[in-house]
């Protein structure tokens, strides 16, 4: 069992894993961080979409080993526990983004690397940002209302020309709250 | 700290921080000491004997801990899952024929997929690869997949006790006076339907969790159900245990939509494998054994016909309907194309006859049970396709036809052939409110300046009106208890699976006394909690559970009323409550609520009367709601399309919505439920197809890869409104039921359109789902046509 060094939500982890362990088992099983979901079983509903060096993944599709070296953050990292919401959290909720909650973890995980690549999003370009979630409950509407008000919240400047560096700082102390 | 929200208005979700921040807890997120995995082994023939199971190698594998087969299920005296369906009588007064299976299969497999051993190991992994061992020799039969193949002369028969496939013949209405209006029609309409068999799909896939505990002979069983009391009494009755001994929970439960009404094998299995093996045991469903296992829901083709006279007036509907059931009864499965089909026939129009006939038949498919609407929507789509199909026939305005015949509202209260009793609508003016706020005059200037930016688009657009029910359990139970702290537990029978009661129920609380809603615990689906629950089914959280919480709180109100009077030596009729005080009208002397809440735990300060229990408070209550006749929400429901000539594909442009719900508690809410069934209902109408092979019975839609749900770019903008001013007096609360209307109104709604918008191809009607193949065939056909 090769051992796996990473980091998950700013706390280095390092633990043996089997081989054909997926990354999506990893979290929920020794990590114990179960705000990742599974929802389907051909890599297609985005429950359990996480970042992994800043890029957003289906961690159904990954295999646990191949995180090592890694920066993870996943949903419970983007604001911790009881604490204030992380702004894409307070749009979705605001905007009734969500109702079962199950599809939201990785819904929320998607839309923070869609506004980091593009911070003032079209409706397009959020319906394609989305489209590899799944959700049942909400008709998506209000799921991409939740987004642009997501990206405005976060832009810092009123022109919309933004920095990524500062998308990702966010994210990052937002998952160093967490360690 | 959060604000007292009147009712009425948005109240944010108190149950999102812990979805947003991923701390639910859904079935698969619990881990119980010493938990072991279940997997069970399905049938991959659709139809065949069991002649023999050895699983003597699969028992003999490395961490597993209980192997089942069907037969020693039966050998340990449990009984199959029964039928609850509330209809059982075929037309000529005999008994429905019933065919109920166990929680596995004995003898013979009668759908791909059904449950044949369950496998319980130290992992998931061990158990999936043990039950990989198991030797099933199966001798395939001829399979059924449609009611057309099951009822045909010599077709095979699933069910040896039965002399055919047919569970239920089913006759509603006027037969007599419908036949008369149809022989003294001017006109008769005729169209064949199919309402594609559709699956819920809820994103968590359907688990449980089931532990026994030997020193104390009790169970518990965690289930993502929504049926949560009314399923523990079945589950007991199947096991032959005392219900009393089980207790059953859904923690966060990730959507259900019906499908998770049904009594499924899974739950009595892990109960028998807790005991069994002394340890917890969890089964959670892959999304392809999910797609496999779950009820389906819809599945019925019709014979629609309508009746109108010289002026278009409506003279009577007349719907022969074959409903695929599946391979057994399901929980309540010979209801839904029968009664629950006949329910709302008709719609909100007026019609002097009406006659609704059906069958429901067994084939080897999953079994059909109730799916958002459940009998409603086909209903809906029946009526509303059959009045465009007419429009188009006659050659008449589609609009101008319906609203001659909607009811009018002097008309009401109105009972229907079919004997629902109408007692509030407006059917006429939201139907002119819909076109209005749709813009149908300008229609006809988009869809030529959408043909002019693209020579290969086509609009099309459509109103339709809808009429449906509410159901499901009549009572409903919510009680509150004052803890010492000053926070309070609202627990209810109703039971949210994303419908976001936790918020509404607790803001009708919270509005009512004028407490803190982050004062106030809330607990659903929990026979610990209530001792009666309804659960959630038939758009019955508010108009059931929502006037349980009215109740309970108006009871609350009443108490602290005469403590208030014995605290200020004052009489309860002098106490007025207002903004949270009790305020003496003769003395002026004043008590918060809260003041009242702290002397409600102290018996010295109480009268003889409202004396508490040890612990207790004297304001803890419980209260039963029933409900005395099911309301009717309706609405009106517009869609503009565009469909690409050359590609058959479906563009939905815009969505209206103007929905008569009653009162409208939490309108924020209130708009999630309709966006999520329009969205349904569009899956319905484009995407969604559950598909068997008809020779081999094998499911051809079993992923996400074939089953289409819709996704965020098939979505489109939606406007929706509220029309309050038809209330209804059948409940305190006048509140009508939100959550089925956009299943009931966006199919008829897309495939109108869609109709519309191909009309210069001649094409009248396509089933659902409107694929891009079957549109592109449809104009193909209708281009040829008129040139032959």
């Amino acid at each position: 069992m090769p051992t796996l060094s990473c980091t998950v939500n700013g706390q280095a982890q390092r633990l043996d894993v089997p081989d054909d362990m997926l990354l999506v088992d990893l979290l929920r099983g020794p990590l114990k961080l179960t705000g990742t979901h599974v929802g389907c079983d051909t890599s297609q509903c985005g429950a359990c979409v996480v970042h992994v060096d800043g890029l957003s993944v289906k961690a159904c599709a990954m295999l646990a080993a191949e995180v090592d070296g890694a920066d993870v953050l996943t949903i419970e990292g983007v604001s911790a526990p009881g604490e204030p919401l992380h702004p894409v959290q307070a749009a979705f909720k605001a905007n009734h983004g969500l109702q079962c909650g199950f599809c939201t973890p990785g819904m929320v995980m998607a839309t923070l690397s869609l506004l980091a690549n593009d911070p003032d999003p079209s409706d397009e370009a959020i319906k394609q940002g989305l489209k590899g979630n799944l959700c049942r409950c909400t008709g998506y509407r209000s799921i991409m209302a939740a987004v642009r008000e997501a990206g405005e919240a976060m832009r810092p400047d009123p022109t919309g020309k933004v920095d990524k560096a500062g998308m990702a700082d966010h994210a990052n102390n937002a998952s160093q709250g967490q360690a | 700290m959060n604000q007292i929200i009147p009712v009425g208005q948005p109240m944010a979700r108190l149950e999102d921080q812990r979805f947003l921040q991923g701390t639910g807890t859904y079935i698969d997120d619990m881990v119980l000491d010493n938990q072991a995995h279940a997997f069970l082994l399905r049938s991959p023939f659709a139809h065949a004997t069991i002649l023999s199971i050895d699983a003597d190698e699969a028992r003999a594998q490395e961490g597993v801990l209980l192997v089942m087969t069907g037969e020693e299920w039966v050998a340990a005296g449990y009984k199959p899952i029964p039928c609850r369906s509330g209809v059982k009588t075929n037309r000529d007064g005999t008994a429905y024929q019933e065919a109920l299976h166990h929680c596995l299969a004995v003898d013979k497999v009668r759908h791909a997929g059904e449950a044949v051993a369950l496998v319980v190991a130290e992992t998931y992994a061990q158990a999936r690869a043990a039950a990989d061992l198991i030797f099933v020799d199966y001798d395939d039969l001829p399979v059924v997949t449609t009611p057309q193949a099951a009822l045909a002369p010599g077709a095979p028969r699933l069910w040896d006790h039965l002399p055919d496939n047919v569970c239920l013949d089913f006759s509603l209405g006027t037969p007599d006076e419908t036949e008369a209006a149809f022989a003294d029609a001017a006109h008769v309409i005729s169209l064949d339907l199919v309402n594609n068999r559709v699956t819920a799909v809820p994103m968590e896939p359907r688990g449980c969790l089931a532990a026994y505990d030997a020193s104390s002979g009790r169970y518990t069983l965690w289930n993502s159900s929504q049926n949560i009391h009314a399923n523990r009494g079945i589950f007991a009755e199947m096991l032959g245990l005392d219900a009393d001994r089980v207790d059953h929970i859904a923690p966060d439960v990730g959507g259900g939509f019906g499908a998770k009404n049904s009594l499924y094998a899974e739950p009595p299995l892990m109960l028998h494998a807790a005991k069994a093996i002394g340890r917890p045991v969890k089964w959670v469903a892959e999304r392809t054994e999910a797609i496999a296992s779950d009820t389906h829901g819809r599945d019925q083709t019709s014979t629609v016909r309508l009746a109108l006279d010289a002026d278009h007036r409506f003279l009577a509907l007349h719907v022969a309907t074959l409903g695929n059931i599946g391979a057994w009864c399901g929980t309540v499965g010979p209801f839904t194309p029968t009664g629950g089909s006949a329910r709302t026939q008709g719609g909100p129009y007026l019609f002097p006859a009406m006659h609704y006939e059906a069958r429901a038949v067994f084939t080897n498919t999953v079994q059909t049970d109730p799916y958002r609407g459940a009998g409603r929507p086909e209903a809906s789509y029946q009526i509303e396709r059959i009045i465009d199909y007419a429009a188009s026939h006659l050659g008449v305005d589609r609009f101008a036809l319906r609203r001659k015949n909607l009811i009018p509202s002097q008309a009401l209260p109105h009972v229907t052939p079919m004997g629902l009793s109408i007692d509030s609508g407006a059917f006429a003016v939201i139907f002119d409110q819909t076109l209005a706020l749709a813009d149908h005059d300008g229609f006809a200037q988009r869809a030529a300046a959408a043909r002019e930016a693209d020579p290969t688009k086509r609009r099309g657009f459509a109103c339709v009106p809808y009429l449906e029910c509410t159901g499901g359990g009549p009572k409903e139970e919510a009680n509150v208890t004052f803890a010492a702290d000053g926070t309070l537990t609202l627990a209810v029978g109703s039971h949210s699976t994303g419908m976001s009661h936790e918020t509404v129920l607790t803001q009708l609380l919270s509005a009512h006394l004028h407490i803190d809603p982050a004062r106030v615990a809330f607990r659903q689906a929990d026979t610990r909690a209530t001792a009666l629950g309804g659960g959630h089914g038939g758009s019955r959280g508010m108009e059931v559970g929502g006037n349980a919480v009215q109740q309970v709180a108006g009871d609350i109100v009443e108490k602290a009323r005469a403590i208030s009077a014995h605290l200020l030596n004052s009489t309860a009729a002098d106490m007025a409550f207002d903004a949270g005080r009790f305020r003496d009208s003769k003395t002026g002397q004043e008590i918060t609520f809260d003041d009242v809440a702290a002397a409600a735990r102290d018996p010295a300060r109480l009268p003889e009367s409202l004396q508490p229990a040890a612990g207790a408070s004297a304001l803890d209550t419980t209260a039963v709601f029933e409900r005395e006749a099911i309301t009717i929400p309706n609405g009106v429901h517009a869609a503009e399309v565009e469909v690409d000539i050359e590609m058959g594909t479906v563009e939905v442009i815009h969505f209206w919505a103007v929905d008569d719900f009653g009162r409208i508690l939490n309108p924020m809410t209130a708009d999630g439920q309709v966006m999520g069934g329009v969205a349904q209902g569009i899956g319905q109408a484009l995407y969604e197809n559950v598909v068997y092979d008809e020779e081999t019975g094998q499911l051809m839609s079993a992923s996400f890869m074939d089953y289409c749900v819709p996704r965020a770019d098939h979505m489109p903008p939606m406007t929706i409104i509220y029309y309050e001013d038809a209330p209804t007096s059948r409940n305190p609360l006048g509140v009508k039921g939100a959550g089925e209307a956009g299943c009931c109104g966006a199919p008829p709604a897309i495939v109108n359109a869609v109709c519309d918008a191909l009309r210069e191809f001649g094409v009248t009607h396509i089933d659902m789902p409107l694929t891009p193949e079957k549109i592109w065939r449809a104009i193909e056909a209708g281009k040829a046509g008129p040139a032959a």
